[in-house]
């Protein structure tokens, strides 16, 4: 089941400068999706039409079986949590406790439960000793922490990732990719926005833009091998599937090494 | 950075910290009236003895609020030579008549005779000291007494009046008092409590179709973003220094166009930064005027009902001898 259908979607800021042209999108309920591309190919602007932040051109976006029009926006909006890219324009709350309360609060959830799912969320993304803390005293990782507990917190049904552990440090990022695991396991559905491969190896499809319109699409492992496709959006092989490129260039035939490197460029 | 204390809360165990911030709030603002309709001296001794007792058992150290009144410092002395200078009253109010130019020469004299007597002290005999002794004075007493002399006869009277200078310290006070009060209420409520207690306290304004909620998460996130701003404003100084932009001197036009410098990419950035900022907020399902569930209880205590009844017996007790006319 398609928990989001995108029809002929069509946006521009501007006249006449169109920011994405012509986009069909299913997502599936369950499903994490990344998605690639250059800087300016019009992923945040996605993003935000699916959010309903941003008013479309032309097209239709259908979020859960509902369409999203002015009567059903916040409807939509209750189903979708984000992380923006820029930590410190998303922070609401003077402190990191009503930060991570913010989105809760406005859904009207108990407080008991509220003080449940803080403390929950924020010992999942490590900030639970900063709870008292305001935004102008943390750094921009621990900001994009905040930003991620807050979301998850929320328990929507989507959950969108826009570029949101740019700023975390390696073992920051692998605990938040774990966290995305569990979310996925319990029927969450993903979309995560990044230029990192080893962070694309983790979703089952992919998606890449370039100049506003889907260049290539499917699964994870085909593109990420994509040759081709990566190039003409300015990313990079994973370096073991680099290697195995090489491999083939040169005619060398180990099974066992092409093995290895398969299995290393899955993160296994 | 260091200096700003709008907002700034700093953590503490005394009474003022238990309080409600509705209760501190009311009281404030019951406080203030009182401050703007006192009218005699018996009265702003009463109420700086007030200020001075809460911040005493309420443990705050006076440094920080002097640290709040530095911003003001300027506008502060301003009105007070204001009102000194050119609030005028009576002849019989005369407190000071002193005649500019002789006294600004007496001035001069007594400074450079005190200066000369340093300097030439260890180096001519004692006879000599002496003599510019009496030379110095004897000039000071044919400036000052001889009516006759044209230095007499200008228009510059330097005329304090009795008014003036009960208007000088009128002002004074009362700016002291409403800083310092603000003062101690943003140092001992954590700003989550203050914009909680806002929204509460306006709730009366809901009945003129104010809606209080969205005023209170306003005042909530500009406090927020004022630390942010500043430092946004210290990045873009340091910039446009590195560009050649000198702030620290030049004539008043160079002056105007570094403020310029300064405030246009301001002005960007605060758009910029309010308009994510509300998507954000609009993301996390934030509906203007909906309600909303809250994550901070407020304690209403005995010592609440304490402070509210001690602001309005104060507010009252001015109101009554006013209207008796002591
Ligand atoms: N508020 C705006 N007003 C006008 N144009 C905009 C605005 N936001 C983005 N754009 C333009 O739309 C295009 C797509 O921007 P978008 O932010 O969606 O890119 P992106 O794929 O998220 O890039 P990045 O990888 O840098 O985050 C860019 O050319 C950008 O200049
Ligand atoms: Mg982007």
């Amino acid at each position: 089941m398609n928990i989001i259908e995108i029809k002929d979607l069509s946006f521009s800021y501007r006249k006449n400068t169109p920011v994405l042209k012509n986009i069909n999108l299913n997502i599936k309920k369950g499903e994490w999706v990344s998605i690639l591309g250059h800087n300016g190919s019009g992923k945040s602007t996605l993003s935000k039409l699916i959010m309903g932040l941003l008013k479309a051109n032309e097209g239709e976006i259908i979020v859960d079986g509902i369409p999203l029009t002015e009567e059903t926006l916040y409807e939509v909006r209750s189903k979708i949590g984000i992380v923006f890219q820029n930590p410190d324009n998303q922070f609401v709350g003077v402190t990191v406790e009503d930060d991570i309360a913010f989105g809760m609060e406005n859904l009207e959830i108990d407080r008991e439960e509220m003080v449940r799912r803080i403390d929950l969320y924020s010992k999942k993304v490590s900030m639970n000793e900063y709870l008292k803390k305001p935004p102008h005293q943390l750094s921009g990782g621990q900001k994009q922490r905040v930003a991620i507990a807050g979301i998850l917190a929320m328990d929507t049904d989507i959950i969108i990732f826009d570029e949101a552990t740019s700023m975390l440090d390696p073992k920051g990022r692998d605990s938040i990719m774990e966290q995305i695991r569990e979310l996925k396991e319990d029927g969450a559905t993903i979309i995560s926005i990044t230029h990192d491969m080893k962070e694309a190896v983790y979703s089952d499809t992919i998606v890449v833009l370039k100049e506003g319109e889907i260049l290539a699409s499917g699964d994870a492992m085909d593109i990420l091998n994509n040759k081709e496709v990566l190039n003409a959006s300015n990313l990079e092989l994973l370096l073991p599937l680099k290697l195995l490129h090489k491999l083939d260039e040169a005619n060398i035939n180990n099974e066992e090494m092409r093995d290895i490197l398969w299995q290393l460029s899955l993160n296994k | 950075m260091n200096n700003i204390i709008i907002g700034q809360y700093v953590p503490g165990t005394s009474f003022l910290y238990k309080m409600d911030p509705r209760s501190k709030l009311i009281a404030l603002f019951v406080f203030m009236i009182s401050v703007f309709i006192i009218k005699n001296l018996l009265h702003i001794t009463i109420l700086l003895f007030a200020v001075i007792l809460i911040l005493r058992i309420g443990g705050i150290q006076i440094g920080r609020i002097f640290k709040g009144l530095k911003p003001i410092l300027f506008l502060l002395s301003f009105t007070f030579i204001f009102q000194l200078l050119f609030v005028k009253g009576d002849v019989e109010d005369i407190l000071v008549d002193a005649n500019v130019v002789i006294t600004s020469i007496n001035i001069f004299i007594f400074i450079g005779f005190f200066i000369l007597w340093r300097l030439l002290r260890k180096v001519v005999k004692f006879r000599f000291l002496l003599f510019i002794t009496f030379l110095v004075g004897s000039i000071i007493m044919f400036i000052n007494l001889t009516p006759g002399s044209p230095l007499f006869n200008n228009p510059y009277n330097l005329v304090i009046y009795k008014q003036g200078l009960e208007g000088a310290v009128f002002i004074m006070t009362r700016l002291i008092v409403i800083v310092t009060m603000s003062t101690i209420l943003t140092l001992t409520t954590k700003p989550t409590d203050l914009n909680l207690g806002l929204e509460k306290v306006l709730k009366p304004l809901k009945i003129v179709g104010v809606s209080t909620e969205i005023m209170a998460m306003i005042i909530a996130i500009a406090l927020r973003y004022i630390p942010t701003l500043l430092d946004e404003a210290n990045k873009i100084m340091l910039a446009q220094a590195s560009r050649g932009v000198d702030f620290s001197e030049g004539k008043f036009k160079d002056k105007i166009m570094q403020i310029i410098s300064l405030l246009v990419p301001m002005f960007i950035i605060s758009f910029k930064r309010s308009d994510e900022l509300a998507d954000a907020m609009e993301a996390r399902n934030f509906v203007p005027g909906k309600r909303r569930t809250r994550i901070h209880l407020l304690k209403w205590t005995s010592v609440d009902t304490i402070l509210i009844t001690v602001s309005l017996l104060t507010l009252s007790g001015v109101i009554v001898t006013r209207i008796l006319g002591w």
